[in-house]
């Protein structure tokens, strides 16, 4: 009896820790199927965190907060995508940048300011379903889906049948952005109500980790994403349940799980062609 | 009226003039041929005609309107559709889908599906439109870039080069239909090549640049394929493989002795199954098949780019082991692979550098003496035309960077010299210059491979043919009693 009760305990906790990871995914996974790899997830969940909870103190609104949060990830998106795809800098480069830009800037601006804590509001929960089957929806039926497919896969073959390669991953890069950004004010408004720094703490990472595990395909990767979640809330139940394990090795077990899952699943899957490679139109 | 009317048409790309005053009139209902060799500026024309290069000057008119054609999407809008060869298909897309690609509007596959399938009876391409790319044969897939061409309804039709990847009947079958799209349609068709066989067979006026410029204009039923060659090259050419002829004489074999210098047993890797051959000293065997048969993967082989699953590789009787980087090299095999900027050389570095990039030495320090000494040893020998030896190959002509690579190659004295595509892109005098030194290699006692797509290089230069077809060896031929039909039957019969 008590058992079930902790397991319920555990998957409850689980699937609300799934949840940011999953609105992200849902945007890396489109973003990457358009052969733009961006580790800037991090930086649009953890920019999106902090102005969620701005927001959402100063008009007491969670829904402005959540939408402040899509804003400014998908400000993070526009960014990286002008700078990646408009001047072809190394999507790298510019993912790196904007993750240590963002953690710097977000620890400056908490360093002045207090926010109080609020109740965590679950309901953007409800959201999910709804973006998954659109997510699904755009890359698999959507014109703009195929060639945002085609421009993964062979940007030269797009290129040559009209489709404009850099515009097509600037907007993957947008969906990514508000989705990532969706995740990142969810962990902070809806589920712990208040923002600590670096309070993702690689949690994009985990999200790129996750398409890759799910071998670029959306069920796979929410499955990736749930596995994260649960290992994630486990750590934070184990000691409540009386298990003592080293706290250190706790708190990088989920980091752990995706070392291992980029080790069995990253060569072995089939992935976008042109997958973080640029684009420029060649000379002949 | 003509359907498509060039004048002037001049481009450089700073000092070196691409095209010079180029003037075409391609005609409603015929099939007009652009010959010339490679570099004579064919590509850089159509680049311009589809919006993919701008020009310094000169006018285009569409059925007597001057258009200029911004991008490939404006092209089509003008009613000028090319068929590319490579990289217009997305591979892990299905027919129906690349097909619509580029269209606006809702997907609707059963309609896409329903007019793929009526295109294809009318035209007579067969093709599945629910297969995946990646899965149709060369053949196939120029099927579908047809069909995805003539779905947009150009009134000119560009092909460049377009049966270097098909086998004999492939290129007839497409020929045919090209001979009913301008027959019964009106529509005109540019036939973009360097092969006069095809440009006899299969045009109704050819036009002829060299340097950028028209040498020639005719009908095609005025000219011969002699008058051809000596417009396109500019002199008389006696090697008639290098110019895309198949050699009047077959030429008398050499004498192959001894023991293999290469034997290849039971070869199995992606793409590869149980390819066996074996290449004897003095002799220059053949590798002949249509593109994307195995040809590239056996390549990546032989440079060591690729560990095979199975089978074992012996240079001078003795078995190499190929799981370590460069053992082919050590054990006495030279390569001249296919794709020279990705597996031969590193064009940013100097000329010197890739002459003498496989022969450094064992100390810690380099002798820099040595090796620029070597390397002008080496540029003399093979008469590379480079500024200074200190430029970077990027700057040099292909035919100059197939000569480094060659030089490099044959200056660690191998027994056995492997070419893939060897003249692909090179100039017809580069060509000849590269067949005399594999002859002489031959002669002097060297094993030498060469893998072509091109039946005239292989009858021209080869004392043996091998066919390859889907990864395997489907036959083999005497050269001397080799024809080019029952080559194409063996081509045609591994596919099918």
């Amino acid at each position: 009896m008590n058992l079930l009760d902790d397991l319920g305990t555990v998957l409850a906790s689980g699937l609300r820790l799934t949840a940011p990871l999953a609105f992200a995914a849902c945007g890396e996974y489109l973003a990457e199927r358009a052969g733009t790899l961006n580790i800037s997830v991090e930086a649009m969940m953890l920019g999106a965190a902090f102005s969620s909870v701005a927001v959402a103190g100063a008009t007491g609104s969670v829904t402005t907060g959540l939408a402040a949060g899509m804003l400014t990830g998908a400000l993070t998106g526009l960014i990286h995508g002008n700078l990646a795809h408009r001047l072809t800098i190394d999507t790298f480069v510019v993912g790196l940048v904007l993750n240590a830009l963002v953690l710097g800037l977000t620890s400056f601006l908490i360093a002045g300011t207090t926010f109080g804590s609020r109740p965590p509001q679950r309901w953007p929960l409800l959201l999910l379903p709804g973006i998954v089957l659109l997510t699904w929806w755009l890359v698999e039926r959507s014109r703009w889906g195929l060639e945002l497919r085609a421009v993964g896969e062979s940007p030269r073959a797009a290129d040559m049948t009209g489709i404009r390669v850099g515009l097509r991953r600037r907007q993957a890069l947008l969906w990514c952005g508000a989705l990532a950004g969706l995740g990142g004010a969810y962990l902070a408004v809806g589920e712990v109500g208040s923002f600590n720094q670096n309070m993702t703490a690689g949690r994009g990472y985990l999200v790129i980790a996750a398409v890759i595990f799910g071998g670029w395909r959306l069920g796979r990767t929410l499955v990736g994403c749930a596995v994260f979640g649960l290992a994630d809330a486990l750590r934070l139940a184990l000691p409540a349940l009386g298990v003592t394990l080293n706290s250190q090795l706790l708190i990088a077990a989920p980091y752990l799980l995706a070392l291992l899952a980029m080790l069995l699943f990253a060569t072995r899957q089939r992935r976008p062609r042109a997958l973080g490679k640029p684009f420029v139109r060649q000379e002949p | 009226m003509s359907a498509l009317t060039l004048r002037g048409i001049t481009k450089r790309y700073g000092a070196v003039v691409a095209c010079e005053a180029v003037d075409l009139d391609v005609e409603r209902g015929e099939i007009h041929g652009l010959l010339g060799e490679n570099g004579a500026g064919k590509s850089t024309l159509m680049r311009i005609l589809l919006g993919l290069e701008t020009r310094d000057a000169g006018t285009i008119l569409r059925d007597g309107r001057p258009v200029t054609a911004g991008s490939p999407r404006e092209a089509v809008a003008l009613g000028i559709g090319m068929v590319h060869q490579h990289f217009s298909l997305v591979e892990p897309l299905t027919v129906w889908e690349n097909v619509i690609l580029g269209d606006t509007g809702r997907i609707r596959r059963s309609r896409a599906c329903a007019e793929i399938h009526e295109m294809s009876q009318r035209y007579g391409l067969p093709v599945d439109p629910l297969a995946v790319v990646a899965s149709l044969s060369a053949g196939e897939r120029q099927r579908v870039e047809l069909i995805k061409c003539l779905r947009r309804d150009p009134a000119v039709l560009i092909l460049d080069e377009p049966t270097s990847v098909l086998t004999r009947a492939e290129s007839a079958e497409l020929f045919a239909v090209l001979r009913r799209v301008v027959r019964s349609e009106g529509r005109a068709v540019v036939l973009i090549s360097h092969k006069l066989t095809e440009i006899t067979a299969a045009t109704d006026r050819v036009t002829v640049l060299r340097r950028g410029r028209v040498v020639f204009r005719s009908a095609t039923a005025a000219t011969d394929v002699a008058e051809l060659a000596r417009q396109m090259v500019g002199r008389e050419v006696a090697d008639a493989a290098a110019i895309g002829l198949i050699p009047a004489a077959p030429h008398a074999p050499e004498k192959a002795q001894g023991d293999p210098a290469l034997r290849i047993r039971g070869l199995t890797a992606p793409g590869l199954t149980g390819i066996d051959l074996e290449v004897r000293p003095g002799e220059i065997a053949g590798l002949y098949g249509a593109e994307g048969n195995g040809q590239a993967q056996l390549g990546d082989v032989l440079c060591g780019l690729v560990t095979p699953d199975a089978g074992t590789i012996e240079v001078g009787g003795i078995p190499v082991d190929l799981r370590r980087p460069g053992a082919l090299h050590a054990a006495g095999l030279g390569i001249v692979p296919e794709d020279r900027h990705r597996a031969a050389v590193v064009p940013a570095m100097s000329v010197a550098a890739n002459l003498t990039m496989k022969d450094l030495g064992t100390r810690v320090w380099l002798d820099r003496r040595r090796l620029r000494r070597r390397a002008r040893e080496l540029a003399a020998e093979f008469g590379v035309v480079a500024a200074s030896l200190d430029a970077p190959l990027s700057s040099l002509s292909g035919g100059n960077q197939q000569r480094v690579v060659l030089a490099r190659e044959l200056s660690g004295d191998p027994r056995v010299l492997v070419l893939a595509q060897p003249t692909q892109g090179l100039d017809v005098g580069a060509a000849e210059d590269l067949h005399e030194r594999l002859r002489r290699c031959a002669h002097d006692g060297m094993a030498v491979l060469l893998i072509s797509t091109e039946i005239e290089e292989v009858l021209g230069l080869a004392d043996r043919v091998l066919v390859i077809a889907s990864g395997r060896v489907a036959g083999e031929l005497r050269a001397a009693e080799a024809t080019p039909e029952q080559l194409g039957m063996l081509v045609g019969g591994g596919a099918g």
